[in-house]
């Protein structure tokens, strides 16, 4: 985990909102009520009596692709102060996940989120670790009370998209 | 057409030897198994489906999800029976089959024979139901076989725990007449959460019961288009061939002393034929109410047919009084006024009571008759237009 930051936003990165591919988009052990838009689409994150929520028990399991390759920056994760989640596991580029097998590989990455964090502030990541992120993977394990319902009202991530090869550059030097 | 991967876990313990789903239980099992697999097949090309045994030597996964159906009814064949189902285990394993599937989009679907008792506990089975339901995966539940004390209960509880937005069902078959297979198709289990039924379901249920079917004709029009296509042509040709009839009887109201009884009888005999086509009950007694009430002048002749049959034979005076009462009685105003004008035609009139037989036109109660039909056809004219001035 890196040390804080003054600014959510570091310049150069934007929010990947635009890049999820929405088709793809899975959630375990959703409520069907409050489900996964509510927490990441545009409109209804913003809004705090949406939220996601869990349904048999207090874990999530979301799988988020994108549609290109991104590099993943920060996470901020917005929740009610006792019923928001505490250890977020972060696993790139794993496809199809569930929760038998989330003790199977180590996380890329672990957030452990205090009330600062529940009410916006984002985390940090190990940017080296996501580098070439196709795929997200997030686990939400426990919340902040031992509560039976987990509750997300937002989340949203942070980074920048890969650059992509200039085409008319590589003809050019085929030409030699 | 839900894109959709399902496990069956088949029964196939001591209990299944029994009898009293025909011809055994564990045949009952089999067809049912033949049957959902197709009909799953059916609604989407891309559904896959496997098979698991509960009991004898314990859980064991005959097919993984496949869509190859024959590998499915092959691998029903000599299943041996005995030993106790281990429900838990074969879930859990079924849960296991289906997190392996091939194609990820499939929805995971567990179809569970629950055909003896259940030794497992209630809180083991709410569990298991929890753990399905985080994973996304629905059940379905045939309980049939042993009525076991707690064992509908404790099917329940499982189903509540596991239910998410009603996408999982139970269903209870107790032991009778109709076939396992037949009773599973009109549930939830076949037509995929309401979907409507697919093609599959319908056609099978319209050539195993014979009965209530979308189609038509009891034919499936996909299974067998030109029987279909037959049906219906011959169908159309008879409604027509009765329309035409049905015209020419209202033409024809008078010359039906003679033979009005017999071709109202006769008329409602092709008719009722048609509806025994008809598939519902209440449904042909319905049309015939409609018919009744369209063809009003032919029905009140057939009401009083044996009447006027027999009278046809005994009394041609007294037929022809009762064709005249009934004619007055009718409603439709245009028959009658058909009907009246005929009978006014007092030349008309007289041929045909001359080719009755027994009816000798010089006969004086005869004239008498044919005067007084006359006035009446006079009376009723008179009536009729003051009807029309008080509308």
């Amino acid at each position: 985990m890196s040390a804080e930051s003054a600014s959510a936003v570091h310049k150069g990165q934007v929010d990947l909102l635009d890049f999820i591919d929405w088709s793809s988009v899975e959630c375990l052990n959703q409520s069907t009520t409050h489900s996964l838009p509510n927490a990441i689409k545009q409109g209804y994150r913003e809004d705090d009596g949406l939220h996601l929520e869990s349904d048999a028990d207090e874990q999530l399991l979301l799988y988020i692709p994108f549609t290109q390759v991104i590099k993943l920056y920060s996470i901020a994760v917005k929740g009610p102060e006792d019923e928001g989640p505490k250890t977020v596991k972060l696993w790139s580029n794993k496809e199809h996940m569930g929760f038998s097998n989330v003790n199977d590989f180590p996380p890329n990455d672990v957030a452990v989120l205090s009330p600062e964090n529940l009410k916006g502030k984002p985390v940090l990541l190990k940017y080296v670790k996501f580098q070439n992120v196709r795929s997200l993977t997030i686990f939400i394990e426990d919340n902040q009370t031992e509560s039976e319902i987990t509750k997300v009202q937002k989340i949203q991530l942070y980074g920048s998209t890969v650059e992509t090869t200039d085409m008319k550059g590589l003809k050019k030097i085929e030409d030699h | 057409m839900v894109l959709e991967a399902t496990m069956i876990c088949v029964d196939n313990s001591e209990w299944m030897r029994n009898g009293d789903y025909s011809p055994s239980r564990f045949q009952a099992q089999s067809d049912a198994v033949s049957l959902i697999c197709g009909a799953k097949t059916q609604s989407n090309p891309e559904n896959t489906v496997g098979v698991l045994t509960m009991a004898a030597k314990g859980v064991r996964v005959l097919a993984t999800p496949t869509s190859d159906l024959g590998k499915i009814l092959a691998c029903m064949h000599g299943l041996e029976i005995g030993g106790q189902m281990n429900l838990a285990a074969g879930i859990q394993v079924a849960q296991l089959a289906l997190k392996h599937r091939q194609n990820k989009k499939q929805q995971q679907r567990i179809i569970v024979f629950a055909g003896s008792p259940v030794k497992h506990e209630k809180k083991m089975l709410e569990l298991i139901g929890r753990k399905l339901k985080k994973n996304s995966v629905a059940l379905d539940i045939v309980n049939f076989g042993e009525e076991d004390e707690g064992k509908t209960e404790k099917l329940e509880a499982l189903l509540a725990a596991v239910n998410n937005n009603d996408s999982s069902h139970m269903v209870h078959v107790p032991p009778g007449p109709n076939a396992l297979s037949d009773v599973l198709i009109s549930t939830p289990i076949f037509t995929g959460d309401g979907e409507g039924g697919s093609g599959f379901a319908a056609a099978a249920a319209a050539a195993s019961a014979g009965g209530v079917s979308g189609y038509d004709f009891g034919v499936d029009p996909n299974l067998d288009p030109e029987l279909a296509l037959a049906l219906r042509v011959s169908m159309e040709e008879e409604r027509a061939r009765q329309e035409a009839a049905a015209k020419k009887a209202a033409e024809d109201a008078s010359k039906q002393e003679k033979g009005g009884g017999q071709h109202a009888i006769s008329q409602d005999a092709t008719m009722t034929e048609n509806k025994t086509n008809d598939l519902d009950d209440e449904s042909a007694l319905l049309q015939q109410a409609l018919a009744m009430s369209m063809d009003d002048p032919e029905v009140s002749h057939d009401v009083r047919d044996t009447d006027m049959s027999e009278a046809a034979t005994d009394d041609p005076e007294l037929a022809l009084a009762l064709q005249m009462s009934v004619a007055d009685s009718a409603k439709d105003s245009a028959s009658q006024t058909d009907v009246s004008k005929l009978l006014a035609d007092q030349s008309f009139v007289s041929s045909v009571l001359a080719s009755l037989p027994g009816v000798d036109p010089n006969d004086s109660s005869v004239k008498d008759l044919l005067a007084s039909m006359q006035s009446q056809s006079d009376k009723n004219e008179e009536e009729r237009p003051n009807e029309e001035e008080e509308k």
